[in-house]
């Protein structure tokens, strides 16, 4: 049907602005996990990004908090709070591991490591020259602040969640604090979705005009064809965190689990809720239906995300949800609630509201029940999953860089 | 001269309520019959009635003008529902003698692409159905979405049928004009008369379309293409809904249908005609089509309702449920399992490539997806499988 397009009004002439040079940059990024250490969103984007950035001809240096291997990046060099270097230079600079309980794995004194790394960021004075500052999330955001202004670099934050969301809102002040600042002191900010963006200009008062969306991505070429065969699972992976709504993944798989007697039920991942996801299970009468793998591998997790059925994702908050996208990768079809980052980079996905637990039921019945309903879902959904990577996201970060180096250099 | 053959089509579908997955074996209807009639009374508001109206007046007016109407089962189930005086007026209309009525499926279904003796049970439903409405017995066939082919001209031609609408498109025309009569080669006595699709889609898609060179199309200057045209007629087939719903009244449709009587006699090479009358004459040459030609989307096939696997898979289902329904004689489950034939359930599950053909897809969808319009037809057809084994007495 041809429909006439409403004519828009003419965008207004924007100022003039002294030219940015548009060569390789020096670019120091601030992180926080990395693989193969890493829980969420966040230390995959971090590794895709300084990938790319390098191979495409910029300087990384990457701060992390603390000297744990990690995964090396051709052209990358990292740095952390007591590694080599700092030895050389201080020998009594403790790693963070000290503050990692050895009971639980988490962080004992949190704002106590976050002020010893901040701290250690804003002293560096061997990186040479720097063009950019880059923080993830809030954990460097107060030292990556000061660094930058010293620096006289561009400040630049990107945000894979916030506070509120990971808390359910209930955020913890010291960390809000931290991302607060971190927003308030960006030439530029970035959000892994519009969903985010709509969320930083909201509730953290963000300038609509510095907030930018760069989503994530997969690896087109590492991204195995889709199987020929996929055992009856249907999944969740990722952390086990009350913002997921793992809950909801249970409920809904107890109402289908009777009419599908060969299907397999996967809980992927490890996280606090782990001791009541197992009670709830049990209670709904399907402990001997779901099967908790605890930790997964990187190539564990690649395995179960291109082999299932059907991939679940139910979060109550979700940014983005890069596992979605992995799994829309291998061909699997996905459900994911509605306020996911993902779901707006393509229709070829189910969503569903995170707190529907009839409606998750019958999207999985449907996906199981239906084979040309989840082969077409799932070969869409590949196409749309693949169609751009980490190198396009990589370049519309480095647009925001010379933005906000545009920015810096007009005040 | 040169016949002006315009033919209207008038069709709404029972469409599916939400029926999930949980639903089966609740007892619930899978037509959401609140909602289709609500749709109806929209679009009777801003299409119908108006055009209905306007078409009467220019009968009055003039003496020479004519056209013809095809009306589904489910447009007139749902109208004496929804809006009884639409139904009037319709009747009123062909009581003027010069409104041609053309027979198609009742339930404007797939029912030609299943075995016999589906598709004649539901032209022959359609039949009486306008013996009933409008007593009269057409002599004139068109099949869903002017599918047209070899075998359903044989077919209209065993039934009786005098002549049969097709899509004039160059595939089945081998460069020949689409303004001549002619007859299939496997059915001698049948005329066809082909839709002249660029005339056709002037008016029902491109209307309304700032960035069309013709843009605004007035009735002076469609009448003057008209008449530039040469032939024994000119097939201007379209759905009824082109006027006031597809293109909204703001874009001037309704004026441009009201003057153009007024500017085709201008014209004295101009006639109108009936399908009927249009009909009558020596067929040019014969016409062979062994696979289906529609007027849907660019590749004029089946493509529009069977092209991608949901589709695909979705038929084959029915198609095996409608075995089971045969076994039964509970006429609700017929009924159920004809209105989930409705080409209209097909064409939703569109999943193509070509973007300009998604948007016409969407445009016409209730469902925000094609995934959705699968799963929510598969739900409602596994529950008509379980009922209809229920009712022959098999294990489920």
């Amino acid at each position: 049907m041809a429909r006439a397009t409403s004519l828009k009004k003419p965008p207004e002439a924007p100022p003039r602005l002294p030219p940015v040079s548009s060569g390789p940059l020096n670019i120091v990024m601030i992180g926080w996990e990395f693989p193969p250490d890493h829980s969420g969103g966040l230390g995959v984007h971090s590794y895709e990004m300084v990938r790319e950035l390098a191979q495409l001809g910029h300087k990384v240096t990457f701060l992390l908090p603390d000297s744990r291997p990690h995964w090396e990046v051709p052209g990358v060099d990292f740095r952390a709070p007591g590694d080599a270097r700092d030895r050389a230079l201080a020998p009594e600079v403790q790693p963070l591991r000290a503050y990692v309980s050895p009971e639980t794995g988490t962080i004992t004194n949190l704002s106590e490591v976050a002020d010893f790394y901040n701290a250690w960021i804003a002293s560096r004075t061997d990186l040479g020259r720097v063009d950019v500052v880059h923080v993830h999330d809030w954990f460097g955001t107060v030292g990556g602040a000061a660094l930058a202004r010293r620096e006289h670099a561009a400040f630049v934050v990107t945000i894979h969640s916030t506070e509120y969301d990971r808390s359910l809102d209930h955020p913890w002040t010291e960390i809000l604090r931290r991302e607060e600042h971190g927003i308030a002191q960006a030439d530029r900010i970035i959000a892994v979705s519009r969903h985010l963006r709509a969320q930083l200009i909201l509730r953290y008062g963000a300038p609509p005009d510095r907030v930018r969306v760069v989503y994530n991505a997969v690896r087109p070429a590492d991204s195995t064809p889709p199987p020929d065969h996929r055992p009856p699972t249907v999944i969740y992976i990722g952390r086990l965190a009350a913002m997921k709504g793992i809950d909801t993944f249970l409920k809904a798989a107890a109402r289908v689990a009777p009419s599908f007697p060969e299907v397999q039920f996967v809980v992927g991942g490890e996280g606090p809720e782990l001791p009541h996801l197992l009670h709830l299970a049990a209670s709904l009468g399907i402990a001997d239906r779901v099967m908790f793998l605890g930790r997964v591998s990187e190539a564990e997790r690649t395995y179960l995300l291109s082999h299932a059925s059907v991939f679940v994702l139910p979060s109550v908050v979700e940014p983005f949800g890069i596992a979605a996208l992995e799994a829309m990768a291998a061909g699997t079809p996905t459900i994911v609630s509605k306020t996911s980052g993902v779901a707006e980079i393509s229709a070829n996905l189910f969503r569903v509201d995170f707190w529907d637990v009839e409606e998750f039921a019958n999207r999985i019945a449907e996906l199981l029940l239906y084979p040309a309903l989840s082969k077409t879902l799932g070969d869409q959904g590949r196409e749309d999953a693949v169609r751009e990577g980490w190198r396009e996201r990589a370049e519309e970060t480095v647009t925001v860089y010379r933005e906000a180096i545009r920015d810096r250099r007009l005040t | 001269m040169t016949q002006v053959v315009l033919e209207l089509h008038l069709h709404q579908p029972w469409r599916l309520g939400r029926f999930r997955y949980l639903d089966l074996g609740s007892g619930r209807s899978y037509f959401d019959h609140a909602r289709n009639l609500e749709i109806f009374r929209t679009v009777a508001d801003r299409s119908y009635r108006p055009t209905l109206d306007r078409l009467l007046g220019l009968l009055d007016e003039s003496d020479e003008f004519r056209f013809s109407l095809s009306v589904t089962g489910t447009f007139l189930e749902q109208a004496r529902d929804a809006a009884p005086d639409v139904v009037e007026r319709l009747r009123a209309l062909v009581g003027t003698g010069r409104v041609g009525l053309v027979a198609e499926t009742y339930y404007h279904s797939l029912a030609f692409l299943l075995p016999p003796p589906e598709l004649r049970e539901e032209v022959e439903l359609h039949r009486e159905l306008l013996r009933q409405t409008f007593h009269r017995d057409p002599r004139t066939l068109r099949m869903t979405e002017l599918a047209y082919s070899d075998s359903l001209a044989r077919f209209a031609e065993a039934r009786g049928f005098r002549a049969m609408l097709a899509e004039g498109w160059p595939a089945i025309l081998h460069g020949n004009s689409p303004t001549y009569r002619y007859c299939a080669v496997t059915a001698p006595t049948l005329t066809l008369l082909m839709r002249h699709f660029p005339l056709s889609d002037d008016i029902a898609f491109r209307f309304s379309a700032r960035d069309w060179s013709e843009y605004p199309l007035t009735s002076e200057k469609f009448a003057q293409w008209l008449a530039s045209t040469p032939g024994d007629f000119i097939g201007l087939f379209m759905d009824f809904e082109t006027f006031g719903e597809h293109q909204p009244a703001e874009s001037g449709i309704l004026e441009f249908l009201t003057h153009l009587p007024d500017a085709v006699r201008t014209h004295p090479g101009l006639s109108w005609a009936t399908v009927d009358e249009a009909a009558q004459g020596p067929p040019r040459d014969t016409v062979a089509s062994p696979t289906v030609v529609t007027w849907a989307d660019e590749q004029r096939d089946l493509g529009a309702w069977l092209g991608n696997d949901l589709q695909k898979s979705a038929f084959e289902a029915a198609q095996k449920v409608g075995r089971l329904v045969r076994l039964t004689e509970d006429p609700d489950l017929w009924t159920d399992w004809r209105r989930l034939l409705t080409s209209d359930h097909f064409y939703y599950m569109y999943v193509g490539n070509n973007a300009s053909d998604r948007r016409v897809h969407q445009y016409f969808s209730n469902y925000p997806n094609p995934f959705d319009a699968y799963a929510n037809y598969m739900n409602a057809l596994t529950d008509l499988r379980r009922r209809a084994l229920a009712a022959t007495g098999a294990p489920a």
